[in-house]
Order: C-alpha cells, then sequence, then structure tokens
C-alpha cells in the first residue's frame, strides 16, 4: 500500500538523499511542481511515474548497505502491487492522458536523461517524498 | 566438499495475522553446529533484477531453524524463499520453499475483545496487532440484531468510546480485524454482552 | 570582499526545527570556540539550486534563524548552511539535510474548549494553524494543509478514575449521560494519516458537570 511505501521511504530518506549531491535540478519537480498538474491528469501521471520507477529507477539504486536495499526491495515490491492496481484503471479507460500530462511526463524522462543513470536513479529514489506528497493530497 | 553439506529440509512458512515466519528442519552433522542463513527474492527482484536475492542479515549464520521475515514480506506480491547450512567456511546448497509465498495467504484470527459498560457508556478494548491492522466493531441491542451499527478503530491499546445505552436493554458487541493492504479480514470475535445499571458495569 | 581563508571549524549540528510549519534553522557553535564567533546564512529551494544569502541572519551571533518565510511554499523542499567566521578565519558552508516543510514539520496539540449540562460535556477542539508572515494575513488552519487531520481525545472520569478515548474526524464531540456533579478531564492530539504524524497530547482541561437539581 502507499503508506507502507511511505514508511519504507521515510526509514532510508536521510540516507539516499545524502547520496544525491545535486541541488540544481530535480527529476519531478524541474521546472514545475507535479502540484501544478490539472486533476484529470493526475491518473495517467501517477500511473506513468509508477511504470517510470519499476523500468527505471529501483534497478539502479543498490547500495553497498544491505539495510537500505532490503527497503529499497520492499519500495520497489510495493509499487508492483500498487501498479497493479492502477492497471486496472488504465484498462478500465478511466486513466486518459491528456496532451499537458503527456508533456509533463517526457520532461520528467529529460530531467532523467540529463544525469548519468546511477545518480538520476538515485535522485529519483530520493524524490519519492515528492510523488507520495502529490498522490496523497487531496485533487 | 560444499555438496555434502546437507540441505535444510521441509522448509515451509507460518504467517498469522501479518506476521510471517519461515522455518525449516535442523540439519544434524555429527560434532558439528549447523548454522543457517535465510534469502528471499520479490516478484520486482524476479521480473526486474535479475532474479536477485536479497540476504536478510537477522538471519545470516543463526542456529535457530525459524527466521522472522516480516519486516521484508512488505508487499503484496509473490515472494521467493531459500535457506542453506553454514558449518565454518563450508555451504551447502541452497533449500527452496515449494512455492510461492504471498502475504495475503496470511491466516487472520478474530481479535481479543473485552466489552465494557461504564454508566451508560459502551466501551470497548481491543488488543493492539500492529499497525496494519484496523477492528469493525459491531453493536447492536440484544434482539434487534437488524439494527446493527458499525464503528471502525484505527487506535487501539485503550479503552474505545462506541456509544451511549439506554437503561434495561443489554446491549451485545463483537468485532473483526481488517488488514488494508491485503484487502481482508478475520472472523468475528465471540459476542460479549453488557448492560448499562446506573452507573455499575454488568457482565451478562 | 572576497572569501576568506577557510581553516576555523565548522558548526554543527545544522538542522531545520519546524513546528506548525514555522521553519527555524539551529545549530551549535563550532567545538572549542568561545563568544565572538558569527555567522552567515544561506538557503536554496532544492531542485532550482540558486543559493539566496538571507540578509537578516549575516553576521549574527545567536545559533538560529528564521526561515519560515523563506520556506513557506511546502509543496517545496529546501537546503540551508551556514558559514561561523572570528577574526577574519571561517568554516566551510555546513549544510542542512534536505527539508520537507509537509513531513518534517512537527504538529501543536489542539487547543480543547470544554463546557458541561448536568450530564453531558460538550468538547471543541481547534488545529493549530499554519505559521504566518503577520497577524494581518489570513490564517490557514492545517486542517487544510493535511485534508486526513483525525483527533484522538481522551476523556477520564476523575471519580472512577476510568479513561475513554474517542477518534473523530469533525472537531466537536457531545459526550453525553455523563453523571451529575463529577469532574471529567478531557485531552486531544492531531493525528495526520498521510504523511503519518502525531502531534503529542495537549494538556488536560478539567470540567464538573453540574450538580443534579432533582436530587
Amino acid at each position: 500500500s502507499v503508506a507502507e511505501i511511505r514508511s519504507g521511504f521515510t526509514a532510508i530518506k536521510a540516507n539516499i538523499q545524502a547520496r544525491d549531491p545535486i541541488r540544481t535540478l530535480s527529476i519531478l519537480s524541474y521546472p514545475h511542481s507535479l502540484h501544478k498538474v490539472k486533476s484529470s491528469d493526475r491518473c495517467c501521471i501517477t500511473h506513468h511515474l509508477f511504470n517510470f520507477y519499476v523500468d527505471k529507477v529501483f534497478k539502479h539504486c543498490k547500495t553497498e548497505d544491505l539495510y537500505v536495499n532490503r527497503k529499497i526491495s520492499s519500495i520497489a515490491n510495493s509499487f508492483l502491487s500498487v501498479r497493479r492496481r492502477l492497471q486496472q484503471c488504465h484498462e478500465q479507460n478511466q486513466c486518459m492522458c491528456g496532451q499537458e500530462s503527456t508533456e509533463k511526463f517526457n520532461q520528467i524522462l529529460a530531467n532523467y536523461e540529463r544525469l548519468n543513470v546511477t545518480s538520476a536513479a538515485m535522485k529519483s529514489l530520493g524524490e519519492l517524498d515528492i510523488l507520495l506528497n502529490w498522490m496523497e493530497k487531496s485533487p | 566438499e560444499d555438496a555434502l553439506l546437507p540441505v535444510p529440509q521441509n522448509i515451509s512458512i507460518l504467517s498469522i495475522n501479518m506476521k510471517h515466519f519461515l522455518t525449516w528442519s535442523p540439519v544434524i552433522i555429527p560434532g558439528e553446529m549447523a548454522r543457517y542463513s535465510v534469502e528471499f527474492q520479490g516478484e520486482y527482484e524476479r521480473e526486474y533484477a535479475n532474479e536477485s536475492w536479497i540476504p536478510i542479515c537477522e538471519c545470516s549464520l543463526i542456529t535457530a531453524t525459524v527466521c522472522n521475515i516480516t519486516e521484508d514480506i512488505s508487499a503484496t506480491v509473490a515472494y521467493n524463499l531459500r535457506v542453506r547450512t553454514a558449518v565454518g567456511a563450508r555451504r551447502s546448497k541452497w533449500g527452496t520453499l515449494k512455492g510461492f509465498f504471498n502475504r495475503i495467504t496470511t491466516s487472520l484470527t478474530p481479535p481479543l475483545m473485552k466489552v465494557i459498560a461504564d454508566g451508560y457508556h459502551l466501551l470497548v478494548e481491543l488488543e493492539d496487532m500492529g499497525p496494519a491492522f484496523q477492528f469493525c466493531v459491531l453493536y447492536w441491542k440484544k434482539g434487534q440484531e437488524s439494527r446493527m451499527q458499525q464503528k471502525v478503530v484505527k487506535e487501539v491499546g485503550s479503552v474505545v468510546h462506541l456509544d451511549t445505552m439506554e437503561a434495561g436493554p443489554d446491549y451485545c458487541v463483537k468485532a473483526q480485524t481488517y488488514v488494508e493492504s491485503i484487502n481482508r479480514s478475520s472472523s468475528f470475535s465471540q459476542t460479549q454482552c453488557v448492560r448499562a445499571q446506573g452507573g455499575r458495569s454488568v457482565w451478562l | 570582499s572576497g572569501e576568506l581563508h577557510c581553516s576555523f571549524p565548522n558548526p554543527r549540528n545544522v538542522r531545520f526545527e519546524s513546528i506548525n510549519m514555522k521553519n527555524v534553522l539551529h545549530w551549535s557553535a563550532p567545538e572549542g570556540t568561545g563568544d565572538g564567533v558569527l555567522y552567515k546564512v544561506k538557503y536554496s529551494v532544492y531542485g532550482v539550486g540558486k543559493w539566496i544569502r538571507k540578509t537578516e541572519c549575516r553576521n549574527i551571533n545567536r545559533t538560529w534563524c528564521d526561515l519560515s518565510n523563506e520556506t513557506s511554499d511546502y509543496e517545496e523542499q529546501y537546503y540551508a548552511s551556514i558559514k561561523a567566521c572570528l577574526n577574519g578565519m571561517c568554516s566551510d558552508w555546513m549544510e542542512t539535510t534536505r527539508f520537507n516543510p509537509l513531513t518534517d514539520t512537527k504538529i501543536d496539540p489542539p487547543v480543547v474548549s470544554v463546557s458541561s449540562t448536568e450530564k453531558s460535556i460538550s468538547i471543541i477542539l481547534t488545529a493549530p494553524e499554519k505559521w504566518k508572515r503577520s497577524p494581518e494575513e489570513e490564517s490557514v488552519s492545517l486542517v487544510q494543509v493535511y485534508p486526513g487531520l483525525q483527533y484522538n481525545v481522551s476523556v477520564l472520569n476523575k471519580k472512577t478514575k476510568k479513561r475513554w478515548f474517542f477518534s473523530i474526524s469533525n472537531n466537536t464531540l457531545v459526550v453525553p449521560w455523563l453523571e451529575p456533579g463529577t469532574a471529567y478531564c478531557v485531552s486531544a492530539q492531531i493525528h495526520v494519516t498521510t504523511p503519518l504524524l502525531y502531534s503529542g497530547f495537549s494538556k488536560e482541561y478539567c470540567i464538573a458537570t453540574l450538580k443534579d437539581k432533582t436530587a
């Protein structure tokens, strides 16, 4: 569940964010915050972002710290089960992707490509609280 | 020489109320103390991380034949689990749990519950079963089962106020647990009935 | 003036301390330094990255600096940094961890007001307000910031010493059918479900139900 993702992330937040020295770029918030996304686009962006984290981010976040790796595994597997539920919305056409959400997601991918893959993955992982805060904010 | 070390047998899961334990039979090696190490693999590791395994350090080179895997089984997906024997530098092959384990199969027991009438107030005390648990409490006037009322209780470990009671009739209460992360409930507890009587608690 | 020569010990324990989103930067003086150390403060919005000097906290000798104004947008995250100087020597810039006001603030307990009749007590709870720049500025309750905000209320019967708990989402609670002429003490706590936050329990507010006129 999302609450379990948040508690898993909270346990390693300081460790992960300390591994990201780049202050001048945010994967999710640059140039515009997720909070600027229209509520009609929320489902589509959320679906895209869950795929992004599962397909691109977690696999490049292995650390030398076994505890951190276990928590990342916990978060990644929780993403899979939440994504499964999002998938159902997507299949029932309740998750329409407008032009704005496509542009926003492309911007996120562009931000991601600007860094080497490990830095980009670790920065994305460190921004999970940005994603969770936005997801859990009432529309 | 590694192959000589026996692989742990009878590997199984014991999962009750979202507490999950991996157990296996002890490996007997004359004159030696067998130790064991446990690893897990979630669906993510299988599908996206080259089928990698993750060690559980609390169950690394342990002598016990049980490992609490609750902390690592933290998603509702299919997990693989394995254990091997270790003596000194020697290791056995891995023994893997037959089939996956998904926490959705955990067995949920009815909650321990104590119903209290304090004056005209109906109260309930529920055991603290951990953050994953909520409680659905049903209460009704005896004989009026059709007019059952429900309260969802998330904060436990204290006396929770349900409702006020009229003097005279008996009030009955039963409760079940609900685990949101697996979307399942336990069966109901035994029903307990009390009656309000001028400020004295009366058990029936 | 150019950067000064840096071999001065660093400020320690640099961190944000936030209550109801009043976000104050705190630090400890460098080890082994006495009086006379002066500090400079800068901050940045994560993802923008331009460091901005906090002019009101330039060359100060205290070990805190209120950055509530600069960090009031709780949809952003922030860093802050401190440099210590004495007699022309300065330390390195020492940074905080990334500060997320929404998840990293602490919440004060609610204000509890209680009234009573002969057989009931009525409880009104008021959640704290988010920090604001000036008294004239419009108040924002933390209820608006945290839609999942709930209250846990404890009611203690002083005669029987029994304590009951209520969990409520709205801010009023009436407890009927109580004993006349009896003292009840109420305290309450805020519980936010996402992100998971708890305030402490408020102090106890005690009130007695009126005496039974017919007795």
